[in-house]
């Protein structure tokens, strides 16, 4: 692994062209498979619901030809995160379950004159494991959406999608031009990024640990880091917005509504299978 | 005497190496420096001169191949990169970019306060590197980094490196988007650190009036490989080839090859303006006799 390599473990933002089927669903059709999805994965109480939850993803990741292990790297930055949930579900939940379910399992620890008990309960470990198996869903599903759809494909479909709402005045196609913009600098920032880097590492600056509660040191390494960052950021922008104004560019208001063809019977199926199998699951009562 | 400082064997590179948009940068390059000398690293856009000498101060790792810079062979994952980093001074294209303190002295001294010298040497250091880049220290060290010049800039990150005084420099094209002005500047500050502080340079161009000026020895990237190598006069005879690659020469270059191709007696290696006044001149007046 090399010590700057930042791109590679950015894969949200990022498009790999494909032919596989997930590729070849409709921006549209594909947004709302995947909002079912979502809501479906990520509302289940049970356990077994959620084994076919995440088996589903799996699926989907499969079925989009994309190398399971460079989806999943998405997932490695937050295991610190998951690994906290864990320690503090066990560590309060547990030892203060409101709904006074069974305890499993209890080891007390003494830190001086702190008593502290780890208890796992029955409802605090259902918690832990859905919360775990929530987030995985999650960062998978967005992925595969990113991975296999253009930027513009997914602002057009936001657009879209946001149609109807015009009347409530939803401003659709700001929207999904923020949206747009977002995603296309996210590699820009994150390739700025280790530009950066390197070169305050080859002026000498040292971005090693500093011990894990060093804030303040910590944060004064990466000054010579965000402060171009954000001078570059800003500067970007500008230009981007006398670029824009140069073709006469004035948001949404009196624009031709976007056009897009018809949508096809894979992108009705993928729609239709994907809503049937999130109210399937959502209406099933599973025994744990 | 000749000292070999950094030595790269059959080096291969591959950006976003493991993942779906893998693409490769370096197919087999080598280099070779030797202490004091100025090198040129030439190939046009994509050729893979950035990813090569980011292997110089070990901010990338060979995936394949040898690279050897002062003794220490980076191959190795155990070989801590940072004290190379001290002795090995790379300044990025459009260094200007990477400037964040708010008064010029500080910028410059950031390098040296990392070295932990005493406060009198990082002062030293910096009115030393800002002298040698044409700024004055008095009446710059307080000024408002963001308020300069972009050329004013481009020396402030130049000397930011200086400042680290280290024993090889490498420039990825610091000539780039700069005025007349500003690129004589940038040239004269870097021979006069060759010549008088005996700095190693490894110079990143393909501006090749900058490579025919300044460099010794050129090593020619096409493609992640290395295509040519030798003497600067040496190379930018082989006219054919470098056309091929998408280089060209430079201009002096290119009108004594039309003379010659004319029939007029001009020597084929003339690569500076300075040469071509000259052998113009002795063959009009030779004519003239």
């Amino acid at each position: 692994m090399d010590e700057f390599d930042f791109a590679r473990s950015v894969t949200v933002g990022q498009y790999i062209p494909g032919t596989s089927i997930v590729h070849r669903i409709d921006a549209r059709a594909k947004l709302i498979a995947f909002i079912g999805l979502l809501v479906a994965t990520i509302t289940q109480p049970s356990y077994i619901a959620n084994v076919i939850a995440i088996i589903a993803v799996v699926v989907i990741v499969r079925a989009s030809r994309i190398p399971i292990g460079y989806v999943l790297s998405g997932v490695r930055p937050v295991i610190p995160l998951l690994i906290l949930y864990l320690i503090f579900n066990f560590l309060f939940l547990g030892n203060y379950d409101p709904t006074g379910s069974a305890v499993l399992w209890r080891q007390p620890i003494d830190i001086g004159p702190y008593h502290i008990a780890f208890t796992v309960t029955d409802n605090s470990l259902r918690q832990t494991v859905q919360g775990v198996a929530r987030v995985i869903d999650l960062i998978l599903l967005a992925s595969v959406l990113t991975l296999t759809t253009t930027i513009t494909a997914t602002a057009k479909a936001v657009e879209w999608l946001l149609q109807p709402f015009r009347r409530i005045r939803v401003p659709g196609h700001e929207i999904a031009m923020v949206l747009a913009i977002a995603y296309r600098f996210m590699p820009t920032v994150a390739e700025e990024l280790e530009r950066l880097m390197k070169a305050q590492a080859s002026r000498g600056a040292d971005f090693g640990s500093p011990g894990a509660f060093r804030f303040v040191q910590r944060a004064r390494q990466l000054i010579p880091v965000t402060v171009p960052l954000f001078v570059s950021a800003f500067r970007r922008a500008e230009d981007l917005i006398i670029a824009m104004e140069a073709r006469c560019y004035v948001g949404g208001a009196g624009r031709a509504p976007v056009r897009l063809g018809p949508l096809n019977g894979l992108d009705w199926s993928a729609m239709a299978v994907a809503w049937a199998f999130a109210l399937a699951l959502s209406a099933t009562r599973f025994p744990i | 005497m000749n000292e070999t400082l950094v030595e790269v064997k059959d080096l291969w590179h591959w950006y976003l190496r493991g993942t779906p948009l893998q693409t490769p940068a370096l197919l087999g390059a080598n280099f070779e420096l030797v202490r004091s000398e100025i090198a040129g690293i030439m190939g046009h856009t994509g050729s893979g001169k950035s990813t090569l000498i980011q292997h110089f101060n070990g901010l990338l790792r060979p995936h394949r191949g040898s690279v050897r810079v002062l003794g220490a062979d980076l191959g190795d994952a155990k070989t801590d990169p940072r004290p190379l980093r001290r002795r090995v001074g790379l300044l990025f294209q459009f260094p200007e970019t990477q400037l964040f303190d708010p008064t010029v002295g500080d910028e410059i001294a950031f390098g040296p306060r990392r070295l932990g010298l005493t406060r009198e040497e990082v002062r030293r250091r910096v009115r030393d590197a800002m002298e040698r880049s044409g700024i004055p220290f008095e009446a710059y060290k307080d000024r408002y980094t963001f308020g300069l010049s972009g050329g004013e800039q481009r020396m402030v990150a130049l000397a930011g490196v200086l400042a680290l005084e280290p024993e090889v420099l490498v420039l990825d094209e610091p000539t780039s988007g700069l005025d007349p002005r500003g690129r004589r500047k940038v040239l004269n500050t870097l021979r006069s650190l060759h010549d008088e502080v005996g700095t190693t340079l490894v110079f990143v161009s393909h501006n090749m009036e900058d490579v025919a000026e300044l460099v010794q020895r050129v090593w020619v990237l096409a493609g992640g490989k290395t295509v040519l190598q030798g003497p600067t006069r040496q190379v930018f005879t082989q006219v054919e080839r470098l056309r091929e690659l998408g280089l060209g020469l430079p201009q002096v270059t290119e009108v004594a090859h039309e003379l010659r191709a004319r029939g007029a007696p001009v020597r084929p290696d003339i690569i500076t303006v300075d040469e071509a006044a000259e052998a113009l001149w002795t063959s009009s007046t030779s004519r003239a006799v």
